[in-house]
């Protein structure tokens, strides 16, 4: 075999790292996000002033929302290449789908069914996630606690903010985990019980997100369901139009929601 | 190859520390297809037995062939846990069946075929034409230069490096590992832990010459460790408890830094 | 027809037959391998322990060399052995050792400094050299003077046979395996091949080849307990039978080890008491010093197995539904050295006992083994009444063995004979004497006698049932031709055996399924298996005499004067019921070690009348070459070297060596 025969691409070898990459990225990312939004539970103000901070209010004398819309491009980017270079694992015809699914099912082995959640969640990403940062970056300027309060509430946008918490919360998690077991991290001398240890890591981190996510968005509801009867109507519109008028607002709400 | 054996079945049981009066009545449900056969047709066949104390299921199919089934088609050769001949789905689990105490499961036990190995009859699968192709792509053997002279004193090795590369070396080829993956059921052409164990251990072997960049050739891309999405059916299901996830997890670092 | 054509057919994919077939592809013939199941799952993968060969590189190996390993065989063997055949094999196992190692197999190495050890149920410490360090280590193992079983782990067979294994691929050797041979295409004295059967299929096919190795391994199924792998039934060696050509020699020197697990019959390796296991009685007492002072739990196999089931018989056994047993305590090792070094050991009991060695005794007791037995051959490995065919390993009676195999030489003799059988096969198909000069009309008879044979099995609606024969075969040798024999039940055992075979022409098999058909192979071996079985007991019957590993109670004498001789054994008439038996005089006077005390077990046997004469000639040679040095003294007792194949001459380089002469 010895170097007579044409070296081997190396791209598997760049594309197994990097998908490994942006999802590293991503998970922690999304960690940070959630202790931000989180910040809700804290009372609005809280909230605002952590938005504020993401529109560069720590740097800048005045709020840039074309930062956050720039960010959110940012994590669009990686989101979408991630998405791409986990497509090639995902079952490509339905009799692998079906083999993958009997095999699970006849096994019962947690992280071959993990893996399917990961599959499953991933896939559900595509259109929920892709709705989140679309808004993102088009409308950073309505990321205040009470634009998106209103979002939450009028826009009818929680229930897709609870299927989005959920799959990134199990999904994230179990990223973090399968990585770690991947590449042989954190899984010191004796890798079987580290990988237990891991694995109830994972399960205490999806909890804790967890909460912590249902609670913020409960928070958002409570708010929402407030200024319904101020507005009664959709928050875009009245984002765009009227702020000024309405005192018991503040100024451009900023931030960002989960 | 199975053959009839009943040998030991009438006396055999299990320890003076085990012996349990069990008095259970088996139901074992035995997935049932021969290919040669134009009009046989996958099925399950239930079979009842008495359990008897410290009954293996190598005890209970044969036990089966004996009273039952005269064609039931299964493979045994050491039925010590040593051949690797009996891995076969054990409620749905890949493992040996010859060293599966019947005390160890319910009163109604499924049996089928390894999947990813092709179908001989019944129980039986050809993992052994699978190991051989798998052994011919990977090269698994020493690839030295030098020549070796009999008559003279070996090279000397580190007795915890000698040790280190027995523990790789302990694999017994069962299929195990390949059937409990949900990667090599999906795409056949993947080398699976198997694979990827004796890559780790030519790896491990001063004997070998092969070098990082040899063994990317072999295994660097989606059939070979890029492949492994870490499901760890392996990791969980192997019978010699071979340090598979560490392994991989090696194999793909070094991989990597090769790539 | 399917007919496929081969210089070398090797029958059996474990070490003996996959060593031999690397050893003629590497001399230029073409080869094909046939085995029963995939070769790695050969029953030589079961091998634990170790393999013999004197490379003393050890501290308790310092000092080994070919002739004291020499000695142990053929003591071990009670000279039963044929010496120049022990001085071959002895010679080549180091270089085996070194090749194997050369190819990968992870031998245990000497690790400098002090370690403890048990030995004789004592903690001592043992200090390795400098010099040493990194070489290939040995154990302890019964019936040796020095420490010289090479091990890994104690999973060595396995190891071996993975290597081989990966060799014959990278050989580009291949493999078929699933592949039964039912007969061997032979006329005049001279075999061409074989009618194989296709295990998946069930199809036939003729393989016909210049030179045919059987390397089948053992007969151990033919008894009800046996450590052998269920397919270690002894239908290999049964080809060679069935030619009414080739003979068996010592069909009745079956082994039991001592310690198989009870009541699965799973071995425990020799390992457990070379390490420094003990044996317990149901006292916990520690038995064997009592009948054997000197070596104890580490005398020959033959002897400590008799002794365990004389110790049973005294009522010393523990009682249990499966029979009586006594218990093998390897707790004095300590933990860390079991779960390292005897870890199959420890899986087996974990599985098998539901025990923890490290602090239960296991249960064990003597159980069926090794056959010395096998195709009598010459030292090239070719049988001497049917040119052509060859055999090594286990199913040959090389005759390196005897009637007793010292533990670690089994899995030696596999590689070794298969190196020096496989330089001698390519030997012959280099020369005219290979030619085939055989019709196809010859291959088309046996082709169609043995498709006639399936057919009459599915076609006839017998009424014996072959499960039934079988369970009787095993229990009539277990019970009647086990460790201690007797005349009367030998003969019991002769008569209705050969009942059986009478009954077995009258089986029918229900099953009608294409493919393999396991009721029809159960069918087709059994009268094969009865066959066999049959040498056994009749040739225990008629040796009255007690050597090795068969005793018998009403001639419990070694009787050199009217038995140092091989049995051999022949299947002249397909139709016979019994069969013919023949004796080959062993050569007093051309021996280097003359017969004498084992040095353990009774001393009591018979003189050769030659023993007195060649003692003296020996004795007088050894004066005569005080000063010269250990080879010079070798060659003068006994020339062997010229035996070997011209590769394998050279002498073996030992670290001592380095001090002195090379």
């Amino acid at each position: 075999m010895k170097s007579i025969t044409k070296a081997k691409s190396r791209m598997p070898a760049r594309l197994d790292l990097l998908q490994s990459l942006s999802g590293l990225v991503l998970a922690l990312f999304m960690w940070f996000h959630m202790f931000f939004v989180a910040s809700i539970l804290l009372g609005a103000d809280a909230f605002d002033r952590v938005a504020g901070w993401m529109e560069g209010s720590l740097i800048f004398e005045q709020t840039y929302p074309v930062i956050v819309s720039m960010a959110a491009m940012g994590v669009f980017a990686l989101f979408v290449l991630h998405a791409l270079l986990a497509l090639r694992k995902f079952p490509s015809s339905y009799r692998q789908y079906r083999t993958f699914h009997d095999h699970m099912k006849r096994m019962g082995h947690e992280d071959t069914t993990l893996w399917f959640v990961q599959v499953f969640t991933g896939f559900a990403m595509f259109f929920l996630g892709s709705v989140h940062l679309y808004i993102m970056m088009t409308r950073p300027d309505t990321i205040g606690a009470y634009g998106s309060a209103n979002r939450v509430v009028s826009e009818w946008m929680w229930p897709l903010y609870l299927l989005l918490l959920l799959a990134v919360e199990l999904h994230g998690s179990i990223g973090l985990y399968r990585l770690a077991v991947k590449w042989g991290f954190l899984t010191g001398s004796n890798p079987v019980e580290s990988r237990r240890k891991l694995k109830r890591a994972k399960w205490g981190v999806t909890v804790f997100f967890l909460a912590l996510g249902l609670a913020s968005l409960a928070a958002f509801i409570k708010i929402g369901l407030t200024q319904q009867d101020h507005f009664g109507q959709p928050v875009l519109s009245w984002a765009s139009s009227v702020p000024a008028e309405h005192p018991m607002l503040p100024v451009p709400p900023l931030g960002e929601l989960s | 190859m199975s053959t009839d054996s009943p040998v030991d079945s009438t006396s055999l049981s299990t320890s003076h520390s085990s012996r349990v009066a069990s008095g259970r009545r088996l139901t074992f449900k035995i997935l049932r297809h021969n290919p040669r056969d134009p009009d046989s047709h996958p099925h399950m066949a239930t079979f009842e037995l008495d359990e008897t104390p410290g009954m293996t299921l190598f005890i209970a199919l044969n036990a089966i062939r004996d009273e039952y089934a005269p064609s039931l088609q299964f493979d045994f050769v050491c039925r010590a846990g040593i051949c690797g001949s009996c891995g076969m789905l054990i409620d749905g689990r890949p493992g040996l069946a010859c060293r599966t105490l019947t005390q160890t499961l319910g009163e109604e036990i499924t049996l089928a075929p390894l999947p990813a190995f092709k179908l001989i009859g019944d129980l039986s699968v050809d993992t052994g034409q699978w190991m051989r192709g798998m052994s011919e792509r990977l090269e698994t053997w020493v690839h030295g230069q030098q020549e070796i002279d009999p008559d003279r004193l070996e090279e000397r090795m580190e007795p915890s490096l000698a040790e280190e590369i027995y523990e790789l070396d302990r694999c017994i080829e069962c299929g195990c590992c390949v059937a409990a993956c949900g990667t090599a059921l999906m795409r056949e052409d993947f080398v699976g832990a198997v694979g990827l164990n004796k890559i780790a251990r030519f790896r491990l072997d001063p004997r070998d010459d092969r070098t990082d960049a040899d063994y990317y050739e072999l295994i660097g891309d989606d059939d070979g460790v890029f492949g492994c999405m870490t499901l760890l059916g392996c990791q969980d299901v192997c019978p010699k408890d071979l340090t598979l996830q560490t392994q991989i997890a090696f194999l793909r670092r070094r991989m990597i830094a090769t790539g | 027809m399917k007919l496929v054509y081969t210089d070398v057919l090797v029958i059996g994919g474990g070490l003996a037959g996959m060593r031999t077939a690397i050893g003629v592809k590497q001399r230029g013939q073409d080869v094909i391998v046939l085995s029963l199941v995939p070769a790695k799952r050969s029953h030589s993968a079961a091998a634990q322990g170790g393999m013999q060969a004197s490379l003393g590189s050890n501290a308790m190996g310092r000092g080994d060399n070919e002739d004291v390993h020499f000695g142990d065989t053929v003591r071990g063997s009670d000279w039963g052995a044929d010496q120049q055949v022990v001085r071959m094999f002895t010679h080549v196992a180091p270089k085996a050792i070194r090749e194997l190692a050369g190819w990968g197999v992870p031998w245990n190495r000497v690790q400098k400094g002090d370690r403890e050890s048990v030995i004789n149920a004592e903690r001592v410490v043992i200090t390795e050299s400098e010099a040493a360090h990194g070489l290939i280590t040995a154990r302890d193992f019964g019936g040796t003077k020095k420490w010289r079983t090479c091990y890994t782990s104690d999973g060595t067979g396995h190891a071996m046979l993975f290597t081989l294994g990966d060799q014959t691929v990278a050989n580009g050797i291949p493999v078929m395996e699933r592949m039964e041979a039912l007969a061997l295409i032979h006329d005049a004295g001279r075999c061409y091949g074989a009618i194989v059967r296709d295990l998946i299929t069930g199809e036939l096919t003729a393989f016909v080849s210049r030179a045919t190795v059987i390397a089948t391994g053992g007969y151990g199924r033919i008894y009800k307990v046996s450590t052998n792998g269920i397919i270690c039934e002894g239908t290999g060696v049964a080809l060679a039978l069935e030619t009414g050509r080739a003979a068996l020699g010592n069909m009745e020197a079956v082994q039991f080890h001592p310690t198989a697990i009870v009541p699965a019959g799973i071995l425990t390796t020799e390992g457990c008491r070379g390490d420094g296991g003990i044996l317990r009685d149901v006292d916990g007492y520690r038995f064997m010093p009592d009948y054997e002072p000197e070596k104890k739990e580490l005398a020959s196999r033959d002897v400590v197995s008799r002794r365990m089931t004389e110790h049973i018989r005294k009522g010393k056994g523990v009682k249990s539904p499966y029979g009586d047993h006594l218990w093998l305590d390897i707790t004095v090792l300590g933990r860390a050295h079991v779960e390292k070094n005897l870890r199959e050991v420890t899986d087996i009991c974990r599985y098998f006992l539901g025990i923890d060695p490290a602090v239960d005794w296991i249960p064990v007791r003597p159980t069926q083994h090794y056959s010395m037995g096998g195709i009598r051959t010459d030292h090239t490995g070719q049988s001497q009444t049917l040119k052509g065919l060859f055999a090594c390993g286990e199913s040959a009676c090389w005759d390196m063995h005897g009637f007793n195999r010292l533990g670690g030489n089994s899995v030696a003799e596999t590689v070794v004979a298969g190196m020096i059988v496989a330089e001698f096969i390519a030997d012959f198909c280099a020369s005219s004497a290979s030619d085939i000069d055989i019709s196809t009309s010859l291959v088309r008879d046996f082709l169609g006698r043995e498709q006639g044979k399936l057919d009459a099995l599915m076609k006839t609606s017998g009424t014996e049932s072959v499960v039934a024969i079988r369970k009787r075969m095993e229990e009539i040798m277990i019970d009647k031709v086990g460790i201690f024999r007797t005349g009367d039940e030998l003969a019991e055992a002769v008569d209705e055996l050969e009942q059986l075979l009478e009954k077995s022409r009258h089986i029918g098999v229900a099953s009608q399924e294409p493919g393999a058909n396991p009721e029809l192979v159960a069918a087709y071996r059994l009268p094969k298996m009865l066959k066999v079985a049959l040498c056994v007991a009749l040739g225990a019957r008629e040796r009255k005499e007690s050597r090795g590993a068969h005793f018998r109670e009403d001639y419990p004498q070694r009787n050199d004067r009217d038995w140092l001789k091989r049995t051999l054994a022949t299947w002249p008439d397909e139709a016979d019921s019994l069969p013919h038996l023949d004796y080959e005089a062993i050569d007093v006077m051309g021996m280097e070690m003359p017969p004498g005390f084992r040095g353990y077990g009774v001393r009591n046997h018979i003189d050769h009348p030659d023993t007195p004469e060649r003692a003296a000639e020996v004795e007088r040679v050894q004066a005569e070459h005080a000063d010269a040095d250990r080879v010079e003294l070798q060659r003068a007792l006994m020339p062997f070297e010229e035996l070997l194949p011209p590769r394998y001459r050279g002498p073996n380089q030992r670290l001592e060596d380095d001090t002195h002469e090379h």
